[in-house]
Formats: C-alpha cells, sequence, structure tokens
C-alpha cells in the first residue's frame, strides 16, 4: 500500500490505454509516452501494461506501508527516498531511469521536471486498479478509469498487485533516448490538397509548441496553413499522432486522449516510433517535421526494438 | 433514412493509408449522406472486428477507418476491404427506436429562446419541430457515446455560439449547425443548448456501454417545457 502525502501536480494512473474502441467514442487513451512507461515497467519485471502513476511538473510525496522496489522514467524528476522513522538516517537518491529499493515506512519525494514533461513511477507489481472497459487508465475527461476516475490527490491511498519477492542483485538504470524534437510523419490524405507554400511551410518550416496543449493534444504555432481554410470533410475517425489543420492554419497533433473522430484536413501523420517526443516537448520547444517512407517507420520501429532488446540484455541475470 | 438513398448508383469505392498502421475505406464522395452506404460501412466494420490482425475498425460520416495491429498487414487488408465492399447488405442493422425524454427550455435549455429568435418561430414551435422529427444514428464518436445524428429539420440549422460554454452538463440535447445530439458526459462546449435529457447516453460501469448504436432511430420526446 502506498499513501500519496502530497500531489502538488497532475498526476493520474495510466497503462497502455484502451485500443480498438473508437467506434463506441472511447480514445485510445493511456501514457503519453507509452515507452517510458514500459521502460519503468520492465526495470521492475513488470508486464508492460502494468498501471503505473503519470506524473506532470510538482511535486509529490508518497509514503510506502511495506517495501517495495520502485522506478521512474520519462522526464527528468529530482527523486529522493527518505526514512520517516526518527534517528534513522538513510536519505538517498531515485536515480532517473534506474530501480531502486523502498522500506516501510519510507518516503519518496519527487520534484521537477528538469527535462520533459509526464514521468512514469512504477511500482514492483504495478498498481492494483479494477479494469474499467479494457484498461486500468485513467480518462480524466470521461471521468471512468483510473482511481475513481479523477487525477490523484493528497490522501489517495494505492494498493499494490500482490507479487512474489523478487531478489534483484544489483541495481540496473537505463540511459533515455534523446528528444531531438523531430518528428518523423507521413504524409496524411489531404495533404496533397494543400497549396505548394503550405506543404513547404509544413516540412520545412519551424514550429513551437503552444501553451496550449493536453493529453487530448498539442497545438502548433508557425506559418499559418492557409488552404486549410478551404477544406472541409466528413467527419472521420482520426487516432493519436494525426496532424489536423483547422481553420486557423495551425496545426494540432492528437495525443493520448484525443477525441475518436474529427472534420479537419489530415495534413500528416506523426510516426508512432516519436509520439512520445511531442508528449514530452514543453510549451515553447521547437518542432520539426520530417518526411519519411514507409521503410523507415520500420526502421524507426526496429530502433526501439533494439533499445528494449539492449535493455533486456543488461538485465539478464540481475 | 431516405428510402430515396437506399440504392447505391454503382460507387467506386477509394482506399488509402492514414499513417502507418491504418486504412480508410471512402466510397468516393457522393453529394448527399446515404445510409446504404452508412449500413454497409458498419457492416464491414462488424466483420472486420471479430479478425485478429484488426485493432480498430472506426466508421464516420459514409467512411471507415481500420487500425492494423501490424504495419505488414495493410495490404492483405487493402485487397479484402475491396472483397467486403462488394459483398456487403445494405440492410443489416437492427432498426431499433430509442425515445430521449427531453426537458426543453428554461435551465435545462438556456440557449432555447435564441434559437427561437433566430428562425423567428415561438420556443413552443421550435420544441415541436425538434421533436416530431425522426433521427438516425450515423456513428458513434467525438465523445463516448456520442452519436451523429442524421435528420435535424433544415429550419432549425443553427449556428454554433460564438463563444463555447466551458461546461456543459451530461445529457444536455443540443444544435449545433447541421447537426442535433445529446452531450454524454460533462464537458466544453459550442452548440446551441435546448434541453437536457436525464438518460445516461454511456455507461462506463455496463460492457454496453453506449446506449445508441448505430442504426437506431431516435425520438426526442418533451416531458417538461420551461418558457
Amino acid at each position: 500500500m502506498i499513501r500519496l502525502d502530497r500531489v502538488n501536480g497532475l498526476a493520474s494512473i495510466q497503462d497502455l490505454g484502451r485500443p480498438g474502441q473508437g467506434h463506441l467514442g472511447i480514445p485510445r487513451g493511456g501514457a503519453m509516452d507509452s515507452f517510458s512507461l514500459i521502460l519503468a515497467n520492465r526495470l521492475l519485471g513488470n508486464v508492460d501494461n502494468a498501471p503505473a502513476i503519470e506524473l506532470a511538473c510538482g511535486s509529490y510525496e508518497i509514503t510506502f506501508e511495506s517495501s517495495s522496489w520502485v522506478a521512474l522514467c520519462g522526464a527528468t524528476f529530482e527523486a529522493r527516498i527518505e526514512s520517516e522513522i526518527k534517528g534513522k538516517e538513510d536519505d538517498r537518491p531515485l536515480w532517473h531511469g534506474w530501480r531502486g529499493r523502498v522500506n516501510p515506512g519510507e518516503r519518496l519525494t519527487i520534484k521537477g521536471p528538469r527535462q520533459g514533461v509526464w514521468g512514469y513511477l512504477a511500482v514492483l507489481g504495478g498498481i492494483e486498479i479494477p479494469k474499467v472497459l479494457g484498461g486500468h487508465g485513467t480518462f480524466l475527461a470521461g471521468h471512468f478509469g483510473g482511481h475513481q476516475g479523477r487525477q490523484l490527490a493528497s490522501g489517495d491511498i494505492l494498493n499494490l498487485s500482490s507479487h512474489t519477492e523478487t531478489n534483484f542483485s544489483r541495481p540496473v538504470g537505463a540511459v533515455h533516448r534523446a528528444n531531438d524534437g523531430i518528428l518523423r510523419a507521413l504524409p496524411g490524405p489531404e495533404m496533397s490538397q494543400f497549396s505548394d507554400q503550405d506543404r513547404k511551410a509544413f516540412w520545412h518550416g519551424h514550429w513551437t509548441v503552444s501553451p496550449q496543449n493536453d493529453r487530448m493534444g498539442v497545438r502548433l504555432t508557425g506559418e499559418s496553413l492557409n488552404s486549410a481554410k478551404h477544406l472541409s470533410l466528413r467527419s472521420h475517425a482520426v487516432l493519436p499522432g494525426v496532424v489536423q489543420v483547422p481553420p486557423s492554419g495551425q496545426p494540432i497533433v492528437l495525443q493520448a486522449d484525443a477525441q475518436t473522430s474529427g472534420g479537419y484536413p489530415r495534413m500528416a501523420m506523426v510516426i508512432e516510433a516519436d509520439h512520445w517526443k511531442l508528449a514530452q516537448a514543453r510549451a515553447g520547444q521547437a518542432i520539426r517535421f520530417q518526411h519519411v517512407s514507409p521503410n523507415q517507420v520500420e526502421d524507426a520501429n526496429l530502433e526501439w526494438q533494439h533499445y528494449f532488446y539492449r535493455l533486456a540484455r543488461a538485465m539478464d541475470g540481475s | 433514412m431516405r428510402d430515396s438513398h437506399r440504392f447505391i448508383p454503382s460507387l467506386q469505392i477509394n482506399i488509402y493509408p492514414l499513417g502507418e498502421r491504418a486504412l480508410v475505406l471512402d466510397p468516393t464522395p457522393e453529394a448527399t449522406l446515404s445510409w446504404a452506404v452508412q449500413s454497409k460501412l458498419c457492416w464491414i466494420a462488424e466483420q472486420l472486428r471479430q479478425l485478429p490482425i484488426v485493432e480498430e475498425a472506426t466508421p464516420g460520416m459514409n467512411n471507415l477507418t481500420i487500425v492494423v495491429r501490424e504495419t505488414r498487414q495493410l495490404k492483405a487488408m487493402q485487397a479484402r476491404l475491396a472483397e467486403l465492399w462488394q459483398s456487403a447488405p445494405t440492410e443489416t442493422l437492427e432498426r431499433r427506436t430509442i425515445e430521449i425524454p427531453v426537458s426543453y427550455g428554461g435551465e435545462a435549455g438556456p440557449d432555447l429562446i435564441s434559437v427561437a429568435q433566430f428562425h423567428h418561430l415561438s420556443p413552443k414551435e421550435v420544441i415541436k419541430r425538434h421533436s416530431q422529427a425522426s433521427y438516425q444514428v450515423f456513428f458513434i464518436g467525438f465523445q463516448p457515446g456520442f452519436a451523429y445524428l442524421e435528420g435535424l429539420p433544415k429550419c432549425l440549422h443553427t449556428p454554433r455560439l460564438a463563444t463555447p460554454r466551458l461546461t456543459i452538463p451530461a445529457g444536455s440535447v443540443g444544435i449545433g449547425g447541421e447537426q442535433t445530439g445529446i452531450y454524454p458526459l460533462a464537458s466544453p462546449g459550442g452548440w446551441q443548448i435546448i434541453g437536457q435529457t436525464q438518460l445516461a447516453l454511456f455507461d462506463p460501469t455496463s460492457d454496453d456501454s453506449c446506449l445508441l448504436k448505430p442504426g437506431d432511430r431516435v425520438r426526442f420526446t418533451p416531458v417538461e417545457i420551461a418558457l
């Protein structure tokens, strides 16, 4: 059991989402940076989809009632494990991207982040939370899933799934992949209906993450893509990664909690291997789009497979 | 829908990719929406959802988006879609009629008066026209359980609010442009709200989470009128 003594930021329970229910209007949802969630879970030997706490900027204090292991991945928060018991001087850092042991009565304090937006705190065995509509994650706008369908608050108590005692013999950590802000993308169905100038501006222009961004989508600012004013479509399904261009000409890239249908022209589709980069980009950060071929998409997926393969090798026998 | 739309002239279909794992089936645009086309698409979506390689099959307004689990399955899916389109029947869906009891006007429908003024009608006349029409669910999207309804009489088409409201209560019945619908969840929104229903459009605790399904006919029944 863990107790959230202080939650001073947007925190919610997330897993890998609820794919396959778009026809019911239910968004895919789940972690904004699913690779970091998977990484945190793998460091602890959890299944990839084990529910964890997704944290956005702020500060958090969590007390552990029983011994466990934790891993904090994604955005670079500063985290320390401190003993609540007087006289017991056992204050130590929990390194970003590493797993660490926590003992009963110890408190984990987290603040930041210095880089990125979304952090993932995974706990050995995962957080015990009932599945709703096939997923553990919180769909904040829909008020269901996760812990009582809402963001976490000070005073919440979460149970941990039971697990057999592990014998991790040494600490293990992973280096996160660098976020270069380059979103590899395939052209969208309406790309050809935009003017030459708009297409050039899209692929070669510099875009900035606007402050208008949340779990549904990120609005980018840059040169206005004016053709969008004259393009209107019948409503169609949309997915995370779709780059929509509303009449304002400023693109919106859909994120995990995106609504399931839309009517704006689909300029491009960010490849799945790069979804995390936009999620982890802060307001004001520069973004560029890079046109890739289907073969390059396969390479990008392989890069992730290799990353996790190397992690598995490093963890062998640990 | 209108019976005159039942026959599909030899429609060309268009199948195109959307990113690395999705295909869109888009029967080449007809001027008017066709229930027969939609019915075929819903049937195809049902079939596809049974296949292990399909992660998602989501109808839109006379189009269908299919997500496969792996990129390499796209090619086979493309051929499959063309076949399915040929064999799909046009009248397959169960046609239920769902009555939606609505409290019109007053606090439940803060925009009823301005909608009436916009059309130079009395609020009562707006309610009468809104509740006498028959609507059909084309697809569910936007929010969990939100139904895209076809059938709002032309005389009630009303522009959206200039400034969307930050929050609209669940069950609100609104008009936005050529559409009418019910907000299943409390959310921000720009539609003109004319009433509210107590029915739950979406229940996350139920396996059958959505009240409405494509093909359903919807009627709004006034149960309370506040003018």
